[in-house]
Formats: C-alpha cells, structure tokens, sequence
C-alpha cells in the first residue's frame, strides 16, 4: 500500500517537473529510436544481400567451377584461360555422386547488340538448356532455349528485361531479328526481372543464347568460362566441390604441387563469408546504438542530480513526516524509471516513422519487428533504474535537518 | 511524555573545531503541556528541536519520547515515529509549492502504510479554516493560509506531539494571531506542544517557557495565570 501511494508520489512530481521529464525523456527517446533505426538498417541490409547473393548463385545448391587459378570477379570469354573445356562438364556430369545436373556457360560482356537503329551493349551468356531451371530464372513472354536448339546450334535468343525496355519499348520482341557482334538472332523469348547483383549492377541486362551456338557460330571459343553443378542436396555441396576439384585436377593432369587451373566456389562458403561481414555490420551497429541509449542514461543522471539539489527541502520535508532513506530512494527510482520507460515509449513511436523512412531511402520494405521494439522499451526502462540510482542514492542521503533550513 | 537526560550537540565544523550546540540539556516535559523554548540565535533551540523531533541524535544523552528510549533508534524506526506521534510546523511553512493544498496535507498518509484518505485530508483543512481553498496550490496561498495548511498537515496522523519552530517567523500580526488561536485550540484538545520562538510576546502564549543561552538551559518556568493575563 505503501509503494503505491509512493508511486503516486513519483508520478505527481514527473508531472510537476514535467519540463525536466521531458528534457530526461528526449535522451532516452534518442537512445531508443537510434537502436530500432540502426537495428532496422542492419537487417534490411542482411536480408538483402541474402536476395543479392541468392540471385547470384540461383538456389543455393550450385557449386560454380570458373577457369583460372585465383579469379575474381566476374569472367568473362576475353580475360579467362582455356582451360575448362565442355568435356570437363560432361565428366561432372557422368562422374560425381550426388549432381542433379551440370550447366555450361561461354560469356562475353560489351557484345553489341542491335536492332533497327537501336544498339546496346549487354552481356551474352551462352548457355546450356537446363540454366533456366538452375538459376531459378523465370520467362515471362515466350520460351527458352530447347535441348533441340542448343543441339542443332539454333541462332536464337533469349532477353533480360532491360534489353527488351532498351530495344523493344513499343513492340513485342517475340520473333523479331536482333544482331549479335552482326551475326542475326531470333529473339525466342524474355526473361523476368532479377534485380540487382552483389555488386549492385543489374543481372537483366543480359542476352542468352544457346552455348553451340555462342562457341561455334558467335565467339569461335572451344572452351567455358563457367560450369555450375546443381546438387540433389544442397547440404552436400562442399563435398561435391572437394570432388569436383579432384576430378578436374585429374582431367587437367595436375600433379602434387601445382596450383589449379580452375577454381570452384562453394555457396555455403560464400554465405558463411557475407554472414560474417553483416554480423560485423551488426554488431557496429548495435555498438553506435548503444552508446546512444548510454547517452540517455547520462542526461538522465545528470537532471536528476541536479534535480536533487533543487529538492532538497521536498526530501527534507518528507523526512520530517515520515520517510524513511529507504522511501527517498524508491520515490526518486520510481521517477527515474517511469520517465525512462516513457521515453523508451516515446522513442519506439518515434522509431516507426524513421524506420519507414530508412526503408524508403533504402528502397527496401521496413523491417519492424515487436520483439526488438519491446526489448528496447525493456532497454529503456533498465537505462533509468542504473542511471537513476545514483541520484536517487544521493537524495536518500540528504541530511534532514541541514535541507529544511536551507 | 518527553524525558530528555543530559543531551549534548556537537557538530565539527570544516576545519574540524567542534561547535557545542548543545551542552547537558535535561528536559522533562508532561502530556499536554504548551511549552514554549525562547533563545537567541545561535542558543540551540533548533538543535533541540530536532532531537526532540527525532530529526537528529544527541552526541551524548539519553532520550525518552512517550516511554520509548529513542536514542539508539534506527533510521526507519525514527521515521516511524516522526510519521505517528510527531507533528511539525516549520517557520517556512514548507509545502510543495506546485502542490494543491490537500495534496500537501496528505503527504504523512503516503508513509503510514495505509491509503491515502483524501476525506480526512479536505477534513482536516476544514478545521483549520481552509476548507474552500483545498485545491489552490500552496504557492497562490497567503502567508498564513500557508501555515493553516502546514498545521493540518502536522494533524493529519493525530499525533501526540506538535513541534513548531518559529511558527509566526514570517507571518503578519493578524496571522500570528489567528496561529496562536489555533495553537491554543490544540492545546485545550490535549495536545502537547513544544515551540520554539525568539519572541516574547508569542512564547508569552504557551504555560511555560525554557530559555536557552549558549547551547544550557538558564530558566525553565512556568507561567503564571497573571502573566499570561498581560
């Protein structure tokens, strides 16, 4: 009974100061909307690199084999060595346990590509039939390359979407002629919008023909800049690449001690990497967001200090009826909690409008959710029973009799 | 009621010279007694009071307050005291300024343990005069309405003991005396009053007067009925 009335006690003196409240509330909003901001950014920044990753390496269960020893980035037919040859793939295919299939891929970025008196300048993948299904990819107007077309090395071709809006803005491309590097292409279909890659650039600015075709009627390349293998189980891909490896190191005739001529990048690897620089983001994060809340308990234990001295006579005044040191320092921590715990409040209403606003300005949709929200009100109202208590044990020590005569 | 024995005061001072505010003071003081502690500045009145009050220890001595040896009392044990048996009235009135009247008056219920009863709050305003002006704040209140409000908050738990220090110090004629009237009220009520005034004619109101100098009692008589009179 007695704590509530004490509480009732805190609650008027909030209010009778409520000017001090609310300047001790701003740190603590401050505090509270940096965290749920930051946090926000941190996951809407996981969350899309998982999207960027997942549009480079499709599904998550293909194991990627370029040519090379150390390559980065992206390959292409004009900066790759010779070395991983079609019969590569069909070893992959024949040999290895547990790949559903293998894709062949012969690339080349800047190829010009026009139409009427339109020309651009995309990258030309030539590819093996089954890419569609690997990749995920989607048509969304007419076909893809057939196993037939890729066989009797067909001059068609299959656009991103970005080729389509920059050469077909009006008509639809279905069966009009494009030139490929001069050589004609029926264009057979177009694929659905990817988005953007890692890297940021867009993955549909892009035009894909069959491999045959690419090798011997377009870039008279006998060799892959790429073979990707999709695995039955995607929890299986570090031991078919270790097999991958094996194999093409016996193919190639690489004896004990050299290097490899190709490398092969595992997806679990690859997402094992970025996790491991988003959780270092995160934790930056959440570092920056906390020194924030830190800085909201100081200015409240800097008013309320203050506070104390301008109070002196109400703590004295209510020592001389009846409190005790134990009921000062209740009253004051009440106060402090409450003011926190409303500004914890406060700054997660704040927070909404901002994490809409970072998610606008990030193009992606607000991530907002209840159990973070509620852990920094949480947060918030800790922040005010620390950072309070000081002050509070200070009012608790006012000398009685020195605060009613001054 | 108050059996004092011996006390002694003796703060330090920063240098770390002791100050003897109070020097072997025995009072012996019966229920019901108006008593009126007169001195200088700087004589130990407040000092006394204080003790009295349970606000403070003596250095040395013993006290006895309604036959409970108070002097090796703990903080929470005073605390209780002071919130029963204890009433105090202060020369700066001491209310919350931005505080309505019977919100002040309540502030003693909020440390006995019960709920806070606003009925007995706006009661206890009416006895003192005051019962129309319960929710101004202190601060739009008058000197004296001040004080009313100050004495209705000392009442408001019954106490035995109602301790005043300087009760008129920063009041009018008219104030003080309608103070003095209600002071008086409390005294024919059964109450025992202790209060410390430095004016004669105010301390001329209580039935005996303790007269401190340099921290010792040098007088403590009763008032006769032909003194009062005057």
């Amino acid at each position: 009974m007695k704590s509530v009335e004490q509480c009732k006690q805190g609650l008027r003196a909030v209010v009778r100061f409520r000017r001090r409240s609310v300047f001790m509330m701003a740190g603590v909003v401050i505090g509270v909307a940096t965290l749920s901001v930051l946090n926000s950014i941190g996951e809407n920044t996981r969350r899309d690199t998982v999207k960027r990753v997942k549009n480079m390496l499709g599904t998550f269960d293909t194991v990627m084999v370029r040519p090379g020893g150390k390559t980065r980035g992206m390959v292409s037919l004009s900066n790759v060595d010779p070395s991983l040859r079609f019969e590569d793939a069909a070893a992959i295919a024949r040999e290895i346990a547990g790949v559903k299939q293998v894709a062949r891929l012969q690339n080349a970025f800047d190829v010009d590509v026009t139409y009427r008196d339109q020309q651009i300048s995309p990258a030309v993948f030539g590819v093996s039939d089954n890419w569609l299904a690997l990749r995920g990819d989607e048509v969304e107007q007419g076909s893809f390359i057939s196993a037939e077309d890729d066989r009797k090395m067909v001059r068609v071709a299959v656009i991103g979407s970005d080729v389509c809006k920059n050469l077909f803005p009006q008509e639809s491309p279905i069966g009009k002629t494009i030139r490929i590097g001069g050589v004609p292409f029926e264009v057979k279909g177009v694929l659905a919008s990817r988005g953007a890659g890692p890297a940021g650039a867009s993955l549909d600015n892009i035009v894909i023909i069959p491999v045959s075709t690419a090798s011997r009627r377009l870039f008279n390349r006998d060799f892959l800049t790429m073979i990707i293998a999709q695995v039955k189980d995607p929890g299986d891909s570090t031991r078919v690449a270790a097999a991958i490896s094996q194999l093409l190191r016996e193919r190639h005739q690489l004896a004990a001690g050299m290097l490899d001529d190709f490398n092969i990048t595992d997806p679990k690897a690859v997402l094992a990497q970025l996790t491991k620089v988003n959780s270092t983001l995160t934790m930056t994060l959440r570092g920056v967001a906390f020194l924030a809340m830190f800085g909201g308990g100081v200015v409240i234990m800097a008013l309320m200090t203050l506070g104390v001295s301008e109070r002196r006579r109400e703590i004295g005044l209510r020592r001389s009826v009846g409190a005790n040191r134990g009921d000062i320092l209740f009253q004051f921590l009440f106060e402090a909690f409450i003011v926190a715990s409303l500004g914890g409040f406060f700054g997660a209403a704040a927070s909404w409008g901002g994490v809409e606003a970072v998610a606008a300005y990030q193009k992606l949709p607000a991530v907002f959710d209840q159990e973070s929200l509620f852990a920094s009100i949480a947060l918030a109202a800790v922040i005010g029973v620390v950072f309070g208590s000081y002050p509070a044990w200070k009012a608790s020590r006012v000398d009685p009799v020195a605060a009613l005569r001054s | 009621m108050i059996l004092a024995e011996g006390i002694s005061k003796t703060h330090r001072r920063n240098d770390g010279a002791p100050v003897h505010a109070l020097r072997n003071v025995s009072i012996s003081i019966s229920a019901g007694e108006f008593v009126a502690i007169r001195g200088a500045s700087g004589s130990g009145k407040s000092s006394l009071l204080n003790i009295l009050g349970c606000l403070d220890r003596p250095t040395v001595g013993s006290y006895r307050l309604a036959g409970e040896d108070v002097s090796s009392y703990s903080d929470r044990s005073l605390a209780r005291i002071r919130n029963k048996k204890i009433g105090f009235v202060f020369q700066t009135f001491q209310l919350l300024p931005r505080t309505t009247a019977v919100e002040n008056v309540e502030i003693p219920m909020v440390y006995s343990g019960g709920r806070v009863d606003r009925r007995r709050a706006l009661q206890a305003l009416e006895r003192v005069g005051l019962g129309a002006r319960a929710r101004h704040f202190a601060a739009e209140l008058s000197g004296g309405e001040q004080q009313r409000v100050a004495i209705a908050r000392a009442l408001i738990n019954d106490p035995a003991l109602i301790l005043a220090d300087e009760p008129t110090g920063n009041l009018d004629f008219a104030a003080s005396t309608e103070i003095m009237r209600i002071f008086k009220e409390l005294h024919t009520d059964g109450r025992t009053i202790v209060m410390v005034t430095h004016d004669e004619s105010i301390a001329a109101h209580a039935g005996r007067q303790i007269v401190l100098s340099d921290g010792a009692v040098i007088q403590d008589a009763a008032i006769c009925a032909e003194a009062q009179q005057q």
